[in-house]
Order: structure tokens, then C-alpha cells, then sequence
């Protein structure tokens, strides 16, 4: 079981549930499992450019991607990328 | 009877109110905060309200009330195909179907793509004809704006003859219930391509099918403004006798004159304020034979503009949000209104009735 905290943004669309607890093998199967993986993936499947995912405090990028998985991690945590000025 | 302004802007959604006499404007928002709300509208079958809403990190969607703005749901189903070799940038315009469908809402988007849904926008299915229109790979080139579909006509006595506008691609017309597409583009200049009188690739910024003449369109192009009477089949260019740039966005009409529309000129497609840094509307009452400034109450000195879908109107008159995050209503004696300020930058402006 991975705790996943979302952002207020999706937290909204979530009828105000900042965080899930979700059964899942790899990221990518956590993340698609929450009522709102239509906003963090496009049609595709591709997880959209501006969402960045922190597995325990470290970048999902540096440790598999989504396909990597799970096993002992204890939080997901999802972040808007910063932009804009 | 009062009037209710759907407000879209950068940063969520406003509405504003006011009685009958719209002198006095309520402000509430913004709604759907944070979210870009490139379009949105009252469809008044239902009262349900629709938002074409887009995020800079969340991507596009379309968002539904039908408790006037306090809980939204937003669509499920919405996307290209793989197989389309797109992906669905932006989410433009709704429109609801007419009376007699009444399940039936469309959707224009980006790249050039248009859905219909037919259970009051849950689910969206995109036409396949416009999707697949044999023009698309060859003429049909982005500009600044993308390829938006943002505007999406039908005629009132046929739900089947349906007219859509493409930045950069033109105006098409369906006989056929979106069955096929034909361009519609003939007497449009497209100044910035080889051959500037080709069938397809112009540029229309607003597209407006007159309510009670059907046959008579109106359309602020990139390169002119236009006028057809023959449901788009051939279009007259309308600019100059008074207009200062044929160049602009905004488009409205008065439902009860097909001879009188509104436009609001930018100086060019380089520089996107008024010609002379002013905000000036200006008015044709004579079916675009000749046009006149109506512009006592906006500000001499402006460096804005009135993006596509940031006019509106009504029985009673014509509305417009700038960039600049003002909203004017056209009151009595043809004098503006400046009815809120300070908004974040408006990119849409609908209207409907509304009773306190």
C-alpha cells in the first residue's frame, strides 16, 4: 500500500481528497488508479510534461519511471512543475 | 429581464450579474480557479453551464455545472485516437445543439478538431471528417493561435447544415450532419500563403451565423471582414468605408438586424492593440456597406485587444472583455460601460437572461 498526495489543483477535482491510499505494483498502475489519471496522463497514456512525480523524495525519472516498481515505498508525492513568471 | 456574463479568463471563471437596467454589475469568481477558461456558456435547454477549461499543467478538458457555478464535473471521455497521430492541445468552444437534440452538445478544440457529445457532455466523440479531411496533412498550418476550432454554427431549420471555424485552415460547412465537410472559403484572402485565394488554409477569427436569416454569415478574418449570403457558398469583403484595419477578433451581431454587426480592429497581425493604441468598436448598420465608431466611454489611450471569443450579445446589447481584464456593456445613448476591471485576462464573454 503507497500513499499518494496530490496537489490542491487535483485535490479540487477529487471532491477535496488530498491524498489516496492505493494497492498497486509499479507507479504507473498507482497513478492511473486515482479519479484523477485523466488529468496526469493525455490520451495516450503518457504522463503529461508539467506533472512531476516524487517516489519517497526522489524523482520518478532517476529511479524506473513509471513502469518502475513500488514494492517498499511509502509515499507518492505529485508536483506541478514549476513555470511561468 | 436581467442579463448573467460568463466571464472566462486565465485564471477561472467570473460571473457577473445585473438588472435590467445593467448599470450595476455583481461580481462573483473567479470559478474553476485556476483553471483557463477559454469558453464558456448557459445552455439554455437545461440551465447547465459549460466550460472549455484548460490547464497549463492538467491539460484540457470541459467542465459542467448544473447548479449555477458551485460544484462542476468535468468530462471523462475526451481525446484523440492514437492512431490520429494527435493529441488534443486545447479545448475552445462549446456549443449546445438545437432544441430538438436536446442530448446533443459540439465541441471545438485544437489541433482543428471538433466532437460532438450526445449525453450532455459525459462523453465526447470526435468527428472522424473533420479529423480525417483529406486538406488537413497538406494546407492546414498552425499559426500563433494553433489550428482552434472556435467557432461552430447550425442552422436553426436544419440541424444538419453546420459550419465550423479553423484558425489557419478556413471555414467548412456540413450538409450532412458533420457526415462530410466542404470548404467554404471562396473570395477569403489568405495574404500569408503562396497562393492567397487557395479553397483552404485561410484564417477566420469568429464565425457568426445570423439567428433569424440563416442563410447570412459573418466572419472577422485574419485578413478582412466578410459577409456571405448564400450559407458561405461565396463571401464579400466588407473592410475599409470607415473600418481602420482589417484586422481583429471580435464579432456581434443584433439578433434583431441581420444588416448590423460590431467589430473591434487590432492594428495587424504583428502589433495586437487598436490601431493608434485605441480601443475603438466600431459598428455597420447597413450590412457592412459603411462602418462607424461607437467608442464614447472606452479609454483614448489602450493597449489591449478583444480576443475571439471575448464579445458577446444580446437582445438588449453587445459585450466584450479585453486583455487588459475589463468588461464593457454597451448601456443606453451608445455609451460603454466599463462594468469591471481588473480582472485577469479575458478570453471569453457569453451572455444569457437571468431573473434576480
Amino acid at each position: 500500500m503507497v500513499r499518494i498526495v496530490v496537489p490542491s489543483v487535483l485535490a479540487s477535482e477529487a471532491e477535496g481528497k488530498q491524498s489516496f491510499d492505493v494497492e498497486a505494483e509499479t507507479l504507473g498502475d498507482a497513478l492511473r488508479a486515482l479519479p484523477v489519471a485523466d488529468l496526469l496522463f493525455n490520451e495516450r497514456g503518457e504522463l503529461r510534461h508539467h506533472v512531476n512525480v516524487y517516489v519517497d523524495g526522489e524523482d520518478h525519472r532517476e529511479r524506473g519511471g513509471l513502469v518502475s516498481p513500488l514494492e517498499d515505498a511509502h509515499e507518492v508525492r505529485i508536483v506541478a512543475m514549476v513555470s511561468g513568471g | 429581464m436581467g442579463v448573467l456574463a460568463l466571464i472566462g479568463t486565465r485564471k477561472g471563471l467570473f460571473v457577473l450579474r445585473a438588472a435590467d437596467g445593467r448599470d450595476r454589475w455583481q461580481i462573483e469568481g473567479p470559478l474553476l480557479d485556476t483553471w483557463g477558461v477559454y469558453h464558456a456558456v448557459v445552455d439554455e435547454r437545461d440551465g447547465t453551464w459549460y466550460a472549455a477549461a484548460n490547464h497549463t499543467t492538467y491539460g484540457p478538458t470541459v467542465q459542467r455545472s448544473s447548479d449555477g457555478g458551485q460544484r462542476w464535473r468535468r468530462s471523462r471521455q475526451i481525446g484523440l485516437r492514437e492512431e490520429s497521430g494527435l493529441v488534443l492541445n486545447a479545448t475552445w468552444h462549446i456549443e449546445p445543439g438545437l432544441p430538438e437534440d436536446p442530448e446533443t452538445l459540439y465541441l471545438g478544440g485544437d489541433p482543428g478538431v471538433l466532437f460532438r457529445s450526445h449525453d450532455r457532455g459525459e462523453s465526447w466523440q470526435v468527428n472522424r471528417a473533420i479529423l480525417d479531411h483529406p486538406t488537413r496533412a497538406d494546407v492546414w498550418i498552425p499559426g500563433a493561435g494553433g489550428l482552434c476550432c472556435h467557432s461552430i454554427q447550425i442552422d436553426p431549420r436544419d440541424p444538419g447544415r453546420i459550419y465550423v471555424g479553423i484558425t489557419s485552415a478556413g471555414t467548412f460547412r456540413s450538409d450532412d450532419a458533420g457526415e462530410t465537410w466542404v470548404p467554404r472559403n471562396k473570395n477569403i484572402v489568405a495574404d500569408f500563403r503562396p497562393d492567397p485565394y487557395a479553397e483552404v488554409g485561410q484564417c477566420p477569427h469568429k464565425l457568426l451565423l445570423h439567428c433569424t436569416q440563416p442563410d447570412r454569415l459573418w466572419q472577422q478574418n485574419h485578413c478582412g471582414v466578410y459577409r456571405s449570403d448564400d450559407r458561405a457558398d461565396s463571401w464579400l469583403r466588407l473592410d475599409g468605408n470607415g473600418l481602420p484595419s482589417p484586422f481583429g477578433w471580435a464579432l456581434m451581431l443584433d439578433p434583431d438586424d441581420p444588416d448590423t454587426a460590431f467589430v473591434i480592429p487590432a492594428r495587424s497581425m504583428e502589433y495586437h492593440y487598436g490601431p493608434g493604441g485605441r480601443l475603438a468598436v466600431y459598428r455597420t448598420t447597413d450590412a457592412g456597406a459603411t462602418w462607424e465608431s461607437v467608442s464614447n466611454g472606452l479609454p483614448d489611450q489602450s493597449w489591449t485587444v478583444v480576443l475571439r471569443e471575448a464579445s458577446a450579445f444580446d437582445d438588449e446589447s453587445v459585450y466584450f472583455g479585453t486583455q487588459s481584464g475589463s468588461f464593457f456593456v454597451l448601456a443606453d445613448g451608445d455609451t460603454w460601460l466599463e462594468a469591471a476591471r481588473h480582472l485577469p485576462t479575458i478570453l471569453s464573454v457569453e451572455v444569457t437572461s437571468w431573473s434576480a
